[in-house]
């Protein structure tokens, strides 16, 4: 009994301690009422199980991360002083920190973050501390990434009807600005946010609307400057035809501005306002993001004067790609600037860094890269992995432009710079990079194995990249293994294959218009050269111009180049030279104006073929075309399409009537032999098989009958496999 | 029903076992029906009729059919045998013990029943237990509540509890006043499937335990599980049913069941505030003012549910009625929530909003869960201009119960009023999934997309519409729909919604601006549409009125009469004869 007494007095003592303890912390922070959570061991006893947990799931690669941050809630235990009978004192900070990790953890790791032991915890919290609002947010992002709609929206709401959004910004003194009215614009920023995520470009511009109205009402710059952001983000996302019908449909900062401009000019405007507003009210990172959606803009728009009309102003239709470098480094200078702004960061941490990773998901188009041990991550990365020395938004939004200066050099054609960018963010960017970003980035990488390695190598590292992303952004992954895929088959001649998986491919997308619009024509894309390959012409064609009208109808200028390329490929195929000839010329116009010189490249030589092909006497003009464009194809281009130079080259040489064959056959054989090496790499019969039929004729025409008979057997052998079309179950795909 | 004889027989026993086992609140519950029962005329003696002064008029009003008191067929009544009394020898032990405990020593009955063993002592010691837990638990609560909120002070006692009576279970010597005690532990650890099936067999046999049976009711959270609970028929079930329909919102289905359940207990008051519960719900102030009239008349010193009649006299500005209904309680006891409650509508309806939030802050101390505390008060806040305050009140209601539609439409309105039209929809949306029935859940959405800022008219429209199917008292919405469909340059419906709106102000004799609004609409339209007849009997109708009005109407009427005799009338004006 009196063992209990005592325990009773020391029970006492301890409450009157925190009663002390609470008033001289209350003191301390002024008007602002701190907490103290007592909590006794469950989250100590949490903090084990989950532990525990984690390291039972064998599938849960990327736990490291994970057991970081609990490994933080237990320091804390450690450095709090833990008082006896279990009970811990820990304050208002020490949560709120720990709550800010998992928020950085939850964006990083995106759907592969477990959700049910975060869940857990987050109950937990609220149960002893009811009244710490923000555990809501949590929840939210926590149920946005993994697609619970109705949970995120409930607990959205909920976080801001409890705390008026004003709980997550302690840092920043009630008199700046701060009026009594709550910060629910905020609410609608992340509400828009929200529908965006979940695909409903409808609400998402209804809501940040009413952002936009509701900051200005309150003056509210800064949520102000994000709104018009998140809003030219959701315009360059959703595809521009349908942005008309919504702008149209609501009182809009947008409509405002007339509907005299065209829709991508609307937004270019839209750019440079918010641009403006985050340099004059100095938010580096939005100002750093802004550059970077100015960036994209630049990459994917033609530049031309916005306000020129007749036939007297100059109309200048290109991109421009010194904007978008200019616009990368302005963003990158971010990581200088910033211990400037240090001070700042905590006052809007947890929030920004939310709505900034949404602004800017990037979508990896296609083509190139190779592949990084990622053993060697750890050591390149340690720079940025300094505690404290560069909070996590500001290196995801410097690998963002290290992720988006690679897309635009794969675009501008440059092999080397694209693989070098992608490179190094693999290396030194993914640490901090969400999931979905460093699948982009070794996604590309891959792609640069499979067009100058073959195939071989390029599966070989996506075995590994699958087992790192084992259940990570599953599509990203999934698309890439899918056009590695459909690019084998069809090289390899398996066109029943290829349509399988071209289906596949086209199932990823959603169903809904305009969303996953980059999908969408790739399937499509893949589709009409599955039916070129099948020899299927017309059918191709359809496909293909159907294509062209969609990709035309949503903006999408690279893919209609790409696809009116396609289209000469087809005439070049189906042997109507003639019809085919226009297509090329458009194409390769559509690349001049987009700086697109790889593309180029392919498209002079498709038209090289397509003059050779109309008879001998316009041997010449194609090899010259050719010349033209070899420099960049032999410098940049992948194995098809040297290979493809290389014997269209070989083809001019040998049609030419003044071709002798004792003279030049080096040259000939030269770049017959590349281009067979290069076939062979890549499995690509039908070509490999020209290829060495073409030399069976060199060599006998130089009377070599021992080499001739050697490259006849090599036809015959390409021949038969390509004839004999096995339809076995690919053992990987699924 | 088993006859009125019979139950209250079984109620009268009953009393008397309750309270002998400290179960005061089901005993007083089961008194109160007791008395409730109608006596039969022959036997009744003045002492016995003095609580039945109330069978007056009143209430035959509302009675809808007579023959309530014949029993549905096809059920049969399961007859539980009385529990016989134990142990005799433990009885002074038990005395000492029960002394102890309606003194609130908890702890002491508990100590003096440490070395009994029946039946009765074993329950009466475990439930001594579980309250000297529960008081702790509230004293711990006060004692350690940080700044954010409760600490996690739980009932220490409910794992031992738990072991003791799971053994006495298994032994099978556990008595229904037992499982219902280890079904209140169950419940408060949290296992609410073993939690229900203990209740329900504590009900079955021995149904006249009232706390066991509003236990279950609060553990019925759909209507599934109402229905797929086990349980014997008998007539407290009819309570119980009733109870748990109204909990689930079928407002019908349990009016059906207490005015049966009146037939026996015609003078019972809990049926009579229950069915005044029911016809709230139902938006039926009217009659829940009489009821209440009547209950206070009989019971003048009732507190319980008393809110819900202030704030009918509230919502009808009984200014009066409220005043001296808020004097009463305050003079009987001041200190329970729903005092607070109505001392704080009394102060919200003189306009003194601080005062009346203080009020309701009070009820919330006393029962932190007080929903209408919450929601009222929210109400105020939206009055004092205090958006935040009141959206964090409304959010807390439904975070008690998410099912309380009044707070969601309450956060719709206070983000409506900061004007954010697009965010308050999602809570509108709430509440209209919750009580559809309801018109002006359904008006305030529509007025939402009406906004300028959203201008989502069709949608508008699409609300108005399900408005004007669910009795729109205020006719709103047919009004609105015509306008709607004016705007939009759909004629012929905007003239089918104005003349049925005109309908109803004609069947309700209410007259005005919108009288007016729609006789020109018609009389314009017909004209347009060549139907002069009917034009002209509403351009005559609009000659009643002052105004411009007036002077379009003739010279509507002027035009149509040209138009239709074309030149001839104009002939006879040139010459006259």
């Amino acid at each position: 009994m009196e063992a209990s007494e005592y325990e009773n007095m020391d029970l006492e003592n301890l409450v009157f301690e925190k009663v002390t303890e609470e008033i001289e912390a209350k003191k301390k922070a002024g008007e602002r009422i701190p907490f103290h959570l007592h909590v006794p061991t469950p989250i100590f006893g949490l903090v084990e199980d989950t532990d525990i947990e984690l390291s039972a799931k064998p599938t849960f690669k990327q736990s490291t991360k994970g057991k970081e941050a609990i490994s933080y809630a237990m320091t804390l235990d450690g450095s709090s002083g833990a008082v006896d009978h279990g009970f811990f004192l820990r304050s208002n900070w020490q949560i709120q920190g720990y709550l800010l990790e998992q928020t950085d953890a939850i964006e990083k790791h995106g759907s592969s973050f477990p959700l049910n032991a975060l869940e857990f915890m987050l109950g937990q919290l609220q149960k002893l501390a009811p009244e710490l609002h923000r555990v809501h947010f949590l929840r939210y992002l926590n149920s946005l990434y993994h697609d619970d709609y109705a949970s995120a929206l409930e607990n959205l709401h909920k976080y801001f009807d409890y705390s008026a959004g004003i709980e997550g910004f302690d840092g920043i003194p009630p008199s700046s600005g701060f009026n009594n009215s709550g910060r629910y614009e905020i609410a609608l920023l992340c509400s828009g946010m929200l529908h965006f995520h979940f695909g409903h470009p409808k609400q998402a511009v209804e809501a940040l609307t009413e952002a936009v109205r509701v900051s200005q009402q309150h003056s509210n710059d800064t949520c102000l400057a994000y709104t018009l952001a998140a809003i030219c983000n959701l315009l360059s996302e959703i595809g521009i035809s349908n942005a008309s019908g919504l702008l149209g449909s609501s009182y809009s900062p947008v409509a405002n501005m007339g509907t005299s401009l065209s829709i991508h000019q609307q937004l270019f405007v839209l750019l440079k306002e918010s641009l403006k507003r985050a340099e004059s009210l100095k938010l580096k990172r939005l100002v750093a993001s802004n550059h970077l959606a100015m960036a994209k803009f630049h990459l994917m728009h033609v530049q031309r004067p916005v306000l020129s009309f007749g036939p007297k102003a100059s109309m200048k239709l290109i991109t421009s790609p010194i904007n978008v470098c200019k616009e990368l480094r302005l963003s990158s200078n971010l990581i200088s600037d910033f211990d400037i702004e240090s001070s700042m960061m905590i006052t809007d941490g947890s929030l920004s860094t939310t709505w900034l990773k949404n602004l800017h998901r990037q979508r990896g188009s296609s083509v190139i890269f190779e592949e990084t041990e990622p053993g060697n991550r750890s050591n390149a990365s340690s720079f940025f992995s300094q505690p404290n020395s560069i909070p996590g938004s500001v290196s995801q939004l410097v690998g963002a432009s290290y992720l988006l200066r690679a897309t635009a050099w794969e675009m501008y054609g440059s092999a080397p710079l694209a693989r070098m960018n992608a490179l190094v963010y693999a290396t030194c960017f993914a640490d901090c990079a969400s999931s979905v970003d460093a699948a982009v980035a070794y996604g590309k990488l891959i792609q640069y194995l499979a067009a100058y390695k073959g195939y071989k190598a390029a599966f070989a590292a996506l075995k590994t990249v699958e087992e790192k992303f084992i259940s990570v952004s599953k599509s990203q992954i999934m698309v890439l293994k899918l056009q590695l895929l459909h690019e084998r088959a069809l090289h390899r001649g398996h066109s029943k294959l290829a349509q399988q998986i071209c289906d596949e491919l086209a199932v990823l997308s959603s169903p809904v218009t305009g969303v996953d619009m980059d999908l969408k024509a790739e399937a499509s894309f893949r589709h009409a050269r599955t039916l070129l390959a099948a020899k299927q012409f017309s059918e191709a064609a359809a496909v293909a111009h159907a294509l062209f009208c969609m990709c035309y109808k949503f903006n999408l200028r690279v893919q209609d180049a790409s696809t009116l390329l396609l289209l000469a490929e087809i005439h070049k195929k189906s042997g109507n030279a003639v019809l085919g000839i226009p297509y090329a010329l458009a194409s390769l116009s559509f690349c001049e104006s987009f700086n697109l010189d790889l593309l180029k490249a392919s498209a002079t030589l498709t038209l090289a073929e397509l003059w050779l092909s109309l008879g001998s006497i316009h041997a010449k003009r194609a090899l010259t075309l050719i010349h033209s464009a070899l420099p960049m194809i032999l410098g940049h281009g992948g194995l098809e399409l040297r290979a493809r130079a290389h014997i269209a080259e070989a083809k001019c040489h040998l049609s030419d009537a003044s071709f002798s064959v004792p003279e030049t056959s080096g040259v000939v054989l030269d770049s017959l032999r590349q281009a067979c090496d290069e076939l062979q790499i890549l499995e690509y019969h039908e070509l490999a098989a020209e290829a060495f039929y073409l030399m069976a004729i060199t060599f006998d025409k130089m009377g070599q009958l021992e080499e001739r008979e050697q490259a006849a057997s090599s036809f015959q052998k390409h021949i038969m496999a390509l004839e004999k079309v096995t339809d076995e179950e690919d053992p990987l795909l699924k | 029903m088993g006859s009125k004889e019979i139950c209250r027989n079984e109620l009268r026993i009953a009393v008397r076992q309750l309270s002998d086992r400290c179960l005061y609140s089901a005993s007083k519950w089961a008194a109160e029906q007791l008395v409730g029962i109608e006596l039969d005329p022959v036997k009744f003696t003045p002492s016995n009729t003095r609580f039945q002064r109330g069978s007056s008029s009143i209430r035959r009003r509302f009675r809808t059919n007579e023959i309530m008191s014949t029993p549905i067929a096809g059920v049969s009544y399961v007859s539980t045998p009385v529990m016989e009394e134990d142990d005799i020898v433990d009885g002074d032990f038990y005395l000492l013990a029960k002394s102890y405990f309606d003194c609130r020593e908890y702890r002491r009955a508990a100590h003096v029943l440490r070395d009994q063993y029946g039946k009765k002592a074993v329950f009466l010691r475990c439930y001594a237990l579980y309250l000297a837990g529960e008081n702790r638990k509230e004293e711990e609560n006060i004692e350690l509540e940080g700044p954010l909120g409760k600490s996690d002070a739980v009932n220490k006692e409910l794992v031992s509890l738990e072991r003791e009576l799971s053994m006495l279970r298994k032994n099978g010597s556990i008595d229904p006043f037992g499982l219902y005690l280890y079904g209140l532990v169950l419940k408060e650890k949290g296992s609410e499937h073993l939690a229900r099936n203990l209740l329900v067999e504590s009900v079955n046999s021995y149904p006249w335990n009232w706390s066991a049976w509003s236990e279950l009711q609060s553990l019925c959270t759909t209507i599934d599980i109402l229905h797929s609970l086990p349980l014997n028929n008998h007539w407290m079930k009819d309570f119980f049913l009733a109870g748990a329909y109204q909990e689930l919102r079928m407002h019908n289905e349990s009016l059906a069941k207490y005015e049966y359940l009146q037939g026996t207990f015609s003078f019972s008051n809990y049926i009579q505030a229950q069915i005044a519960k029911a016809q709230y719900s139902l938006r039926e102030f009217e009659q829940v003012e009489v009821i209440f009239e009547e209950l206070l008349r009989n019971d003048p010193y009732r507190v319980e549910d008393m809110d819900m009649y202030s704030n009918v006299l509230y919502a009808k500005e009984c200014f009066s009625a409220l005043s001296y209904l808020a004097h009463r309680v305050f003079m009987t006891d001041k200190y329970r929530p729903e005092s607070c409650c109505i001392i704080g509508n009394y102060y919200s309806l003189k306009g003194q909003h601080e005062k009346s939030v203080m009020y309701f802050r009070r009820a919330l101390k006393l029962n932190k869960n007080c929903l209408s505390a919450w929601t009222l008060m929210g109400h105020e806040y939206v009055e004092m201009k205090n958006t935040p305050a009141a959206v964090d009140a409304y959010r807390r209601a439904v975070d008690i119960n998410p099912c309380d539609y009044r707070a969601w439409y309450g956060l719709g309105q206070a983000y409506e009023m900061m004007g954010m039209p697009f965010y308050a929809l999602h809570y509108f949306r709430k509440s209209v999934f919750l009580q559809p029935s309801d018109s002006r859940l359904w008006i305030a959405m529509a007025q939402c997309y009406e906004t300028e800022q959203l201008h989502m008219l069709e949608e508008s429209i699409k609300c108005y519409r399900r408005a004007a199917n669910c009795n729109d008292r205020e006719a709103i919405a047919l009004h609105k729909l015509a306008k709607l469909h004016c705007e939009l340059g759909r004629l012929e419906e905007a003239a089918f919604y104005y003349k049925k709106d005109l309908e109803r102000m004609e069947a309700e004799e209410r007259d005005g601006p919108n009288m007016v609004e729609a006789l020109l609409f018609l009389a314009t339209h017909g004209k347009d549409q060549k139907r002069f007849e009917e034009a002209e009997v509403y351009c005559t109708r609009l000659l009643d009125y002052t105004g411009p009005e007036k002077e379009t109407a003739k010279s509507l009427l002027r035009g149509m009469r040209m138009a239709q005799s074309g030149f001839p009338s104009m002939s006879a004006e040139h010459f006259p004869p």
